[in-house]
């Protein structure tokens, strides 16, 4: 019965702008908050940029100039797999003595999965083992970054105009600084980094660097506009009578893969550098505290922090569901996992009726009304033979087995759709929570425990169809 | 599934001399295998409905399956069904755990691991099937073709596999240390050593 365990099945409710619902393995809890978080409700910060086949670390300046590629890395223009360096011994002509030959090495590109080498488009086999393979230049480029370096100009402008706007119709005792508003406007045309940075200084100076650019001689670029022709270049003659060579025509992927050029025919697609990929760290937006930091070593798969819901919000499965009837009362039984060491105690309350998060059950449910209470997780607990077992007195109706950190319990269903679809119940957990992040009142004297608090969370079930 | 010899003898194996051919594999039916070829322990050749001829410095690894099967709609006892040949060329390689069934395969061909192929194909020379491609139609894959891709897409390159003289040359060297080799034609049970 894998497919019970299936994630998707229990969802929590998170409140946030949206009310996301999705299961505890993909949520965070902020615990300073003391609320759930999604993907959706945090802020994404970039760590750090690596290359996932080399494993090189690379600083986001020197990654924004490589414009996020790997120096040493190349992908497979074929099939997008990382190709690999392979070396032949071919005689070449000593440099001292042209009439005997000696074994040298060539290196050429290869792909281990669509077979793919450098020498089908041509490249020669160099003599480095790395370093040696260049990207063909694009004929555009000088253009390109003419037009780039015009139009961040324009937007300079534009910005210290909207600023000097602003700052003029200002109090002049009020504080010069940037509004929030410049700051986190989107970037237009790759530019306000500079501006950014100015932010943390001196207010002061940040209206002499106004008063500053306005003097300088900066230096105008003028662009040539772009000339429209009336001629294009006409089709070849036999464009409509020849025969296609199917191998030779690039699929949509690999000629987008290479927007500079675009090439129609396979011998012309030439391999890229590696794209780098990110480290990401995650903050709640609300108290802007990390909820996730990774280490900083690319080869390392640890975090920092990892404020993660399943180490901290007793996680509900399903265990084993009967036959679902319409209109008849089925017992489903679930399992209750307790993340933290010490006793957590949990209550179980049915949706009333009108609930505003209620909007997806199809059945009634029946959830037991007394309080169930979790051991602690402990992680000697197997190898302790002298162990007591605490003998918690549970009600067999309610607890059907008890296992270390795990209970399982019966809530009895009851569908009242008789449509096709899965049989979906929903319910409220109230546990208590005991925050370790809290700050010690120096005041108190010795140990004293932390205070608990009481979440609540809207959890829903996916119980399957009702078998007729 | 019962041999059904073809009605003539020589329903043991052919092994030539030179070649090197685990006991633990299965071969059954009317096989020819040539010289300086490999044959791991747990590959299966068997020949159904018609002999298997397989050429020199072929590899042929584990729980590789190569059949000569009758097609699907006939049985085993029907009258006046011709026993069709199957004919495997020079430096092929046969990886882990592939089956193939076609009829015709020519040389420097590399199936690689779990491909499967079907009856009705026909690999020329220099043919690539990837890991995982079945490649059932019924059509002869132009030379130097290369089959990859869970899509099994296709594309030409321009050289064709190298043959593994080198592998082929350790393994003759390792396996009669860890296996007992079936007999060759000459009537001696350990191949001649280059």
């Amino acid at each position: 019965m894998a497919s019970l365990l299936q994630p998707d099945r229990v969802l929590y409710l998170v409140h946030g702008e949206k009310k996301i619902r999705s299961p505890l393995s993909t949520l965070y809890f902020c615990r300073y908050c003391s609320e759930l978080r999604s993907l959706e409700c945090v802020s994404h910060e970039v760590d750090s940029h690596y290359c996932p086949s080399c494993l090189e670390n690379m600083p986001s300046a020197e990654a924004k100039l490589k414009k996020n590629r790997c120096a040493n890395c190349f992908d497979c223009p074929c099939c997008m797999h990382t190709l690999s360096t392979r070396a032949t011994n071919i005689p070449a002509p000593l440099p001292d003595d042209p009439s005997k030959t000696a074994m040298k090495k060539a290196y050429y590109l290869a792909c281990g999965f669509c077979r793919w080498t450098s020498r089908d488009v041509g490249m020669a086999d160099k003599s480095v083992a790395s370093g040696g393979w260049q990207e063909p230049d694009n004929p555009h480029t000088q253009r390109i970054n003419k037009l780039i370096e015009y139009y961040q100009q324009l937007a300079q402008r534009e910005k210290l105009e909207r600023d000097r706007k602003k700052l003029a119709r200002r109090r002049p005792y009020m504080p010069l600084a940037f509004s929030q508003h410049t700051i986190h406007v989107v970037e237009k045309y790759g530019l306000g980094t500079r501006l950014q940075r100015q932010r943390p200084g001196a207010p002061i100076t940040s209206l002499a660097g106004l008063s500053l650019k306005e003097g300088e001689d900066q230096k105008e670029i003028n662009i040539e506009p772009a000339q429209a022709l009336d001629e294009v270049e006409p089709l070849p003659e036999d464009c409509y009578t020849r025969p296609i060579n199917l191998p030779e025509v690039t699929s949509l992927r690999q000629r987008l893969l290479q927007p500079d050029f675009q090439p129609a025919g396979a011998s012309q697609l030439h391999p890229k550098h590696k794209h780098l990929l990110i480290k990401r760290s995650l903050r709640c937006r609300k108290c802007e505290h990390n909820l996730s930091k990774p280490e900083f070593n690319p080869t390392s798969i640890k975090f920092k922090i990892q404020l993660v819901a399943v180490s901290y919000i007793p996680e509900v499965r399903i265990m084993s569901i009967p036959n679902l009837r319409f209109q008849k009362e089925c017992q489903v039984l679930l399992t209750l996992t307790n993340p933290v060491e010490n006793i957590t105690h949990v209550t179980l309350v049915g949706c009333e009726e009108g609930d505003p998060e209620d909007i997806n059950s199809t059945a009634k449910v029946m959830v037991p009304t007394k309080e169930l209470v979790l051991a602690g997780k402990d992680a000697a607990a197997e190898y302790d033979e002298l162990a007591e077992p605490q003998d918690f007195q549970d009600d067999p109706d309610v607890v059907a087995f008890r296992k270390s950190n795990k209970i399982g319990f019966f809530i009895k269903v009851v569908p009242q759709r008789e449509e096709d679809g899965d049989v979906t119940v929903s319910f409220k957990i109230r546990h208590d929570f005991r925050n370790l992040a809290a700050p010690i009142r120096p005041s108190e004297e010795g140990d004293a425990p932390a205070e608990a608090i009481w979440l609540t969370h809207h959890v829903e079930l996916s119980l399957g169809p009702i078998i007729a | 599934i019962p041999i059904k010899p073809s009605g003539q003898k020589g329903t043991c194996a052919n092994i030539a001399a030179g070649a090197v051919v685990c006991v633990e594999s299965e071969i059954r039916g009317d096989v020819t295998i040539g010289p300086r070829t490999v044959v791991h322990p747990k590959a299966r050749i068997i020949a159904e409905a018609g002999p298997i001829i397989i050429g020199e410095g072929n590899l042929i690894e584990e729980q590789a399956l190569i059949i000569n099967s009758y097609p699907e709609n006939i049985l085993p006892d029907t009258e006046g069904v011709e026993p069709k040949t199957m004919t495997i060329g020079i430096n092929n390689v046969f990886e882990v755990g592939c089956v193939s069934q076609a009829l015709k395969i020519g040389d420097n061909n590399v199936i690689e691991s779990k491909a499967d192929l079907g009856k009705n194909v026909i690999l020329t020379s220099g043919c690539i099937v990837g890991a995982c491609c079945q490649v059932n139609t019924c059509e002869v894959i132009p030379e130097n073709t290369v089959i990859y891709g869970s899509n099994c897409m296709r594309r030409v390159q321009t050289e064709r596999p190298q043959p593994q003289t080198l592998q082929l040359d350790f393994l003759m060297k390792i396996l009669p240390n860890y296996h007992h080799m079936k007999k060759t034609v000459k009537g001696t049970s350990t191949p001649v050593r280059n």
